[in-house]
Order: C-alpha cells, then sequence, then structure tokens
C-alpha cells in the first residue's frame, strides 16, 4: 500500500487551497500519532495526505486574557506553557516523551474517545476553536465542536487552526484513571475547572472523557455544587449526578458498567482535591 | 505522483534518498540505509523501539514520514557509538545488565541520551516518565532505570561533564 502523493504545505492559505482543490478525500494530518498507525496498518489508503506539520500553526501566544495554542501546538510545547495549570496536568498525563514531541493540542480534538486527554480540560476551560476555510474564518466554542463519536462541526473545506483558552485564575482538578500509570489510554479522565466568590462556588464546568462519544460536560453535576461551599454532601451529589448523566463506552480497557463507577469515584476525587487546595491557600494567606 | 529525493543530516552526514510518498523515517533508516538499531516494533507508536532523535528531541521514527526531515539533524544508535568502544550510556546498560533479548535497547538509551542532555541529574521519577514509552519485555526495567542512574551518576551526558 502506497500514499499517491504527500502535501506539506508552507503556510494556512497554501494549506485551505490545497484543501478546496483536492477536496474531502484529501486526508489532513498533524503530528501522524492518529493518521500514521492507519496507514501503517492499511487500515487507511488515503491516495493523498496533507500534514499541517509545516504550516506554520504551531505554537502559543498571550493576548490579554486569553491564550491562543496554535492547532500544530505539540503536547511538549503545552507542558512548558505556565499560563494554565490545568493544560499543564492534562499534557503530564498524555502519553510518552516522544508522542508528545509529536502530537498536537488541534489533533487531539480529533481524537476519538476514549482518547483526547487535552480535549477533555480545554472542555472544562471553555475553550473555542478557530475553524478557517476559504470564505474566512470562524470562531465556535469547544463544547459545540463535537457532534458525536468522530464527528464534529468542522466544514469540509475547513481546518482547525487554533483553540483559545480564557486564563482567569480558577481552581482546577485534573485526574487521569488508567489501566497503568503512564502511557496508557484512559479508564474516565476528569477535568474540572471553578470559579469560587466569597467562599461559594460561582460558576463550575466539569468535563468528562472516555465517558461519552467525545469529552463531555455534566450539567446536572455542575449545578449540584454551584452556589454551595463544596461541602462532602454536595461533593456526593455532585458525583452521583455524573454517574447518571455520563455515557461511558465498552472497549477493551474497560466496560460500561466499570467507567460508569469511576466516573463517581473520580469525579469525588477531582472535587475534593480542589477543597485540599483551597484549604491550603486559606492556610497559607491567613 | 511519485518519489521524491529527501536529504538530511543523520550521525553528523549528509544523505540523500529516494522515498515513495510517506515512507516512515523507520523504513529509510533501516531498510535503505542499514540502520539496523531502528528497529521496527509495533508500528503503532505504542513500543517505542524505532525510537530516533530528530534535531536532539526524541520521536517515534515508524510515526514520521521521511520527507518531514528533510534539512533536519538526524540521530540514531550508530551515530552514538565511537569508531572504538562505546558511548557511556551503552557501557551503563552493560554493566547494570539493561537489556535481555536487546530489541527494546537502541529505543531505550535513545530516549535516554535525550533525557541526560537534557538534564544531566534526572530523577527517578524523571528517568520512568522519559522511559514511559518504551516497552521492554525481558528486564522488567529495574536494570534499564538502574543504567539510566548509573550513566547520570558517572556523568554521561556531556552538560555534566563540563561541571
Amino acid at each position: 500500500m502506497t500514499v499517491g502523493e504527500y502535501l506539506v504545505p508552507r503556510s494556512l492559505p497554501e494549506a485551505i487551497d490545497l484543501l478546496e482543490r483536492h477536496g474531502p478525500e484529501l486526508l489532513v494530518m498533524a503530528g501522524g500519532t492518529l493518521t500514521m498507525p492507519l496507514i501503517n496498518e492499511g487500515i487507511a489508503m488515503p491516495d493523498r495526505v496533507m500534514s499541517l506539520r509545516h504550516a506554520g500553526l504551531g505554537g502559543i501566544e498571550r493576548r490579554g486574557d486569553v491564550l491562543g495554542i496554535g492547532a500544530t501546538t505539540t503536547l511538549t510545547q503545552l507542558l512548558a506553557e505556565e499560563g494554565v495549570p490545568l493544560l499543564r496536568e492534562a499534557a503530564r498525563n498524555m502519553a510518552s516523551w516522544p508522542i508528545r514531541n509529536m502530537a498536537t493540542v488541534g489533533g487531539n480534538l480529533f481524537t476519538p474517545s476514549p482518547g483526547g486527554d487535552v480535549a477533555v480540560a480545554l472542555l472544562a476551560l471553555d475553550a473555542q476553536v478557530r475553524l478557517a476555510g476559504p470564505r474566512g474564518t470562524r470562531v465556535v466554542p469547544l463544547a459545540d465542536f463535537h457532534t458525536g463519536f468522530m464527528t464534529n462541526a468542522l466544514a469540509a473545506d475547513e481546518l482547525l487552526v487554533e483553540i483559545s483558552v480564557p486564563t482567569t485564575v480558577r481552581q482546577t482538578a485534573f485526574i487521569k484513571f488508567g489501566r497503568k500509570h503512564a502511557n496508557t489510554p484512559a479508564v474516565v479522565t476528569v477535568a474540572v475547572a471553578l470559579e469560587r466568590r466569597d467562599g461559594q462556588i460561582s460558576a463550575a464546568r466539569i468535563a468528562l472523557g472516555a465517558a461519552g462519544p467525545h469529552p463531555i460536560r455534566v450539567a446536572g453535576a455542575e449545578a449540584a455544587i454551584v452556589g454551595s461551599a463544596l461541602e462532602a454532601g454536595v461533593i456526593e451529589q455532585a458525583a452521583a449526578a455524573a454517574v447518571r448523566e455520563c455515557r461511558p463506552l465498552t472497549d477493551a480497557l474497560a466496560t460500561e458498567w466499570y467507567r460508569r463507577r469511576m466516573v463517581g469515584v473520580f469525579v469525588r476525587r477531582a472535587l475534593e482535591l480542589i477543597v485540599e487546595q483551597h484549604r491550603a491557600r486559606v492556610a497559607e494567606s491567613a | 505522483m511519485g518519489s521524491k529525493i529527501v536529504t538530511f543530516v543523520l550521525g553528523g552526514r549528509e544523505v540523500e534518498v529516494m522515498v515513495k510518498p510517506m515512507t516512515t523515517l523507520q523504513a529509510v533508516l533501516r531498510y535503505q540505509l542499514g540502520y539496523t538499531a531502528v528497529k521496527e516494533g509495533c508500528r503503532q507508536g505504542g513500543c517505542g523501539s524505532c525510537t530516533v532523535l530528530v534535531e536532539g528531541e526524541p520521536v517515534l521514527a515508524c510515526l514520521l514520514p521521511a520527507e518531514d526531515v528533510a534539512g533536519q539533524q538526524v540521530t540514531t544508535l550508530e551515530s552514538i557509538t565511537p569508531v572504538d568502544g562505546l558511548d557511556p550510556l551503552q557501557q551503563a546498560f552493560l554493566d547494570a545488565s539493561g537489556f535481555q533479548c536487546g530489541y527494546c535497547t537502541p529505543g531505550m538509551i535513545m530516549v535516554s541520551k535525550a533525557l541526560l542532555e537534557h538534564n544531566p541529574r534526572p530523577t527517578r521519577e524523571e528517568i520512568l516518565d522519559a522511559l514511559a514509552g518504551n516497552i521492554c519485555r525481558c528486564t522488567g526495567y529495574e536494570p534499564i532505570v538502574a543504567a539510566v542512574e548509573g550513566a547520570a551518576q558517572a556523568g554521561a551526558a556531556p552538560g555534566a561533564q563540563r561541571r
């Protein structure tokens, strides 16, 4: 099996032009950690592949209260970015060093569940994605990007070019639970980002990975903690709500039954982690 | 459509290869250029056996189209092996019995090499993190970690020697 042509555009306009010219049959690749295994195995046999590696879409830029993360920024680059601790924590828990040197933040949004741990953190952070096509660019909340298992809001002639994340200081926690300690897909991933005002939770986002066809938020669990001071009983209610709301899959790593129970365990632990961190901060400032 | 000529720097020497579209760097190094330390393992990015350094950073050669390294520096185990004797890291793997069948060893050593370049005195945790993507089915990993610790103590990294 050989690929007919490998296209390596040197700029975004060139990439968009190639996509328009060759149509939806053109397979778009960034870091290659998802695509190359499929090509090596003969599962994907594309005529043409376009790499975005040299299209100038890598790198992180701070614009006021927003972090603009280029789509082909590697996970290693994300790990070095200190602006948003939750993203570092997600990157730190992902894959292995050589893979982190190749895999991209944008590519992570196309990773089928149970993969895509950065996407879970980005969802908790209320990230937005910028999509570019021949008619210009548009910005879509990440919450609206995924539409189903391996389907998304990207039009056939569009490319995902940037992910933007507000850098507002929040109380965050990230837990990835896998079958082994490192370099493994998740049984379940939990990312939490909370805002607190006068001791009470004023806004909450709880995102789960491997608990649905794509990274999902659990609105009932979020509602359970807003207005509270994260008392133990409230945390139990939120965990129970997350268990009811999640839609985990069964695969070689874990069954739907097991994942659902682990959602409860790890939503509770993530919220407890935030309580501990908050107490430590309060004690420090006292 | 068809083959392209790709030029890159392999172990300090410029090489030129003719490749079909998306031929992996692993296949080019091992089968076209005879660099047999670059093992073919899973071809899925899951085992780390094909790890090489591109511009000094560890990457998986089985996931990298050779066209992507045009103009870049590629380093394999062959590139770091002196004409006479062994690299201190290779010696450390020997001393600690950090291998049995040896299939994972080139990948292990290339990641360790990059680790010690970045961080001449890594903690045990840092070594474990760096090697998390390299699978060994023989040793149980302990001798491998001991080898990297030994190499760090002996000052295997150039950064460490300068001190």
